[in-house]
Formats: structure tokens, C-alpha cells, sequence
């Protein structure tokens, strides 16, 4: 047994949970950590059974005949319907202040994600198409020299967290932060997708609309006329 | 502390909801007590037996790479990774030789999960005894060896492979070849 993945997502919950504390009192409201906490993990788990079964449907087997197969997540997660999954259960959970939940959530979702790319460093997945920039990296016992995608994506990431965890502080509308994050995660997998290997076509058109449905979300928060915040 | 604010969020499940919910879960695991027991292997033929002298002459004299995937019908994480093996042989089957060898499974349910998941255009052996995998230093399944041409152990994956990783070898192993 290996339990790098079982790791990486430890590194990612981690992540995430720090940044939510650290973000308590400063960004978002004192004391919220414990409930932002829950929908976020409402919401990561749902995405994951979705994306499983998306993922197992897809390679022709059965969720119904082999229903313990879905617990093994190594075997493949289909992002786009993981986080589409994701973000409706979030809907639903945070209905009654969806806009500013969103805004709460946001750098720490995409720090924890960052944290997720990065520890494909200690999952030795982490490199990506061939490349002879002075950067790139070969495997162990290869002369092949890779791109660190992971790294790219990682790095991304986190400074799409930071910069939104200081635009929060100017108290922007309600929903801009996390349509903004919406636009960053989508765009930066968007971005580095072509640098990852596959096998056969990947799914780009998930994350080109994911990062569309964030473009359109923040221009629509941004051209509303502005309202009393609800704290 | 304003009502709707995460901090105040209302339970989202009602006692009647998480009812359901637990009823949905115990039915699921009823269905997986209770599940298919495989596809008939019509159409694919037996498969031949191997053992690791046999398989070891095989490597040596192939002239292409070589992804050997251990696999059994029985095992849960095999029936995850099969999709994606028979992803890679269509992208790369030219380039790639892709041998399965069936451990200590019986002919019947081999077949089948050939049969079920599609895989009938790869290699397939039939190894009672695991002296494959036992040959090569891996126990248990499921395990992913890439050897170069000629034999020459470039990696081995032990337990599911993921798709990033599987092409990530397939890339090493043609890039190795120039």
C-alpha cells in the first residue's frame, strides 16, 4: 500500500484550513472558520462521489454492478463534473448568503488547491511535456527534461490567493472575490493544461467554461448597482 | 451574528432527509454484496499460460517498449485502472507493446473482465501462480512494469496507476527510443 495521494490530500485540507483560520477576523467574519469549514467539505465530498462516478461511467465501468470501485479515487475523478458537483452543493448549503460565502471561501479554496498541485513534488507527478528550458526537469534515472507543471500550476494559484485575499480587505461587492477565483482556478488549469500529458483529448472545455462562467459572474457583480453589504 | 451568514448557517438536513439518506447508503452496499458477478467472456479466446522464465524471454526479444500491467478479475483497484489501459493502446498500441498477465485468477473470470472492460486487443497471459509479478519482486496486484526494448526494466508502478503517471512512462519509454 501507498498512501501518497492520501498525503497530498492531507497537504490540501491542511492548506485550506489554515488559510481559513488565518483569514478569521481579518477578511471574513470571527468565528466563521467552524461553518465555512463544513460547506467546504459538503461540498469537496460531493464533487468527489460525482466526479467518481462521472469518471467510472466514462471508462465503461459499471458504478451499479461494482458499487466499492467508487471508493477507489486513485483509479481517475472527472474534474469538470467533480467541480460542477461541487459548486452546487455549495449552492445549496450556503443558499441564504451564497454571494459572500463564496467571497469567504475563495483564497482559501485556492491556496488548498495549490497546496494539492504542489504535492505532486512527493507524488512524483509533478512533470509534464518534455521541454529544454533551463528549468526543466528529468526524472530519476531519465535524460528526458520535463516542464514542473505542477509547479506552474501551484505557483499560479497561490498568487491568485494572495491577491484576492488583499483585494477582500477593500471590501469589494459581494461575489466579485469568488467569481475572481472562479476565473483564476479555471484559468490557470486552462493555462498549464496543454503542458500536462494525457491520454486522448483532455477536458479544456471545462475549464475554458469554468473560466467564461466566472468572467460572466464578475462582470455581473461588478455592474450591479451597489447595495448595503449584509454584515 | 445576521441570520444567513456562514457562521449562522441553518442545519441543511432535515431528520426525514438524513432518513433517506442513510436508507440510499444501506441500499448501496446491499447492491455491492449483492453485485454482477462479471460479463461471460464470449469472444475472447483463452489465454495463454506464462510463467516469469517465459515472460522474461518474451521481453528480451521484444523490439518495441513494453507496459506489462499484473492484473486480476478480482482485484477492485484493476477494474479502475483498465479503462485507462485500454486508453493508452489506442493512442500508442503502434508504438507500445501492452501485456496484461492475469495472477492467480481462473481462466472464466479473466476472460470475462477481458470481455467487460474492452481489453481484447492487448496481450493477454495467464499466470495461476504469480510467478510473473513473483519473478519481478512485486506482490499483490495491481502492478505496472515499463521495460525498454530488449528488457531492460526502465520503471515499476506498484498499486493504481493514474492516467498523469501512466502516459508520463509512456512518454519516457518512446522518448528513451528518440
Amino acid at each position: 500500500m501507498e498512501f501518497t495521494l492520501l498525503g497530498a490530500v492531507a497537504v490540501a485540507v491542511v492548506t485550506f484550513g489554515v488559510t481559513l483560520w488565518f483569514e478569521a477576523g481579518r477578511t471574513n467574519p470571527a468565528g466563521s472558520s467552524r461553518r465555512l469549514g463544513d460547506a467546504a467539505l459538503a461540498a469537496a465530498l460531493s464533487g468527489l462521489l460525482a466526479g467518481r462516478l462521472a469518471a467510472m461511467v466514462a471508462g465503461g465501468n459499471d458504478p451499479l454492478a461494482h458499487p466499492a470501485d467508487i471508493v477507489v479515487v486513485r483509479a481517475g475523478v472527472d474534474t469538470g463534473f467533480a467541480a460542477l458537483a461541487a459548486l452546487a452543493v455549495l449552492a445549496l448549503y450556503a443558499r441564504h448568503n451564497l454571494w459572500r460565502t463564496l467571497d469567504c471561501l475563495a483564497p482559501a479554496a485556492l491556496a488548498g488547491l495549490a497546496a494539492w498541485h504542489l504535492s505532486g513534488l512527493f507524488r512524483g507527478a509533478w512533470l509534464g511535456t518534455s521541454s529544454s528550458l533551463p528549468w526543466a526537469v528529468a526524472q530519476e534515472g531519465s535524460t528526458v527534461t520535463r516542464h514542473p507543471v505542477e509547479v506552474y500550476a501551484a505557483l499560479g494559484l497561490l498568487l491568485g490567493a494572495l491577491a484576492l485575499h488583499l483585494w477582500k480587505r477593500r471590501t469589494p461587492l459581494p461575489g466579485i472575490v469568488g467569481a475572481a477565483a472562479l476565473v483564476v482556478a479555471s484559468g490557470v488549469r486552462l493555462g498549464t493544461e496543454p503542458l500536462r500529458l494525457g491520454l486522448g483529448s483532455g477536458p479544456d472545455w471545462w475549464y475554458a467554461a469554468g473560466a467564461a462562467l466566472g468572467m460572466l459572474l464578475l462582470g455581473w457583480r461588478l455592474t450591479r448597482p451597489q447595495s448595503k453589504p449584509s454584515t | 451574528m445576521p441570520r444567513g451568514w456562514p457562521g449562522a448557517t441553518p442545519p441543511l438536513l432535515s431528520p426525514t432527509v438524513r432518513r433517506y439518506l442513510i436508507a440510499a447508503l444501506a441500499l448501496t452496499f446491499l447492491s455491492a454484496a449483492c453485485g454482477s458477478a462479471g460479463v461471460p467472456p464470449e469472444g475472447v479466446s483463452e489465454l495463454p499460460p506464462t510463467d516469469y522464465a517465459a515472460m522474461s524471454a518474451l521481453l528480451a526479444a521484444s523490439d518495441r517498449p513494453v507496459v506489462l500491467n499484473v492484473w486480476a478479475s478480482w482485484c477492485i483497484p484493476c477494474r479502475s485502472e483498465a479503462p485507462l489501459l485500454r486508453r493508452a493502446h489506442e493512442e500508442s498500441g503502434d508504438r507500445v507493446r501492452f501485456v496484461g498477465v492475469a495472477v492467480r485468477d481462473d481462466q472464466e473470470a479473466a476472460r470475462g473482465f477481458i470481455a467487460e472492460f474492452g481489453l481484447v486487443n492487448l496481450e493477454h497471459y495467464f499466470d495461476p501462480s504469480g510467478s510473473v509479478p513473483g519473478g519481478l519482486g512485486a506482490a499483490g496486484v495491481p502492478h505496472t512494469f515499463f521495460f525498454a526494448p530488449g528488457g531492460h526494466l526502465v520503471h515499476h508502478h506498484a498499486g493504481v496507476i493514474d492516467e498523469g503517471a501512466l502516459a508520463l512512462q509512456i512518454d519516457e519509454l518512446l522518448g528513451r527510443e528518440g
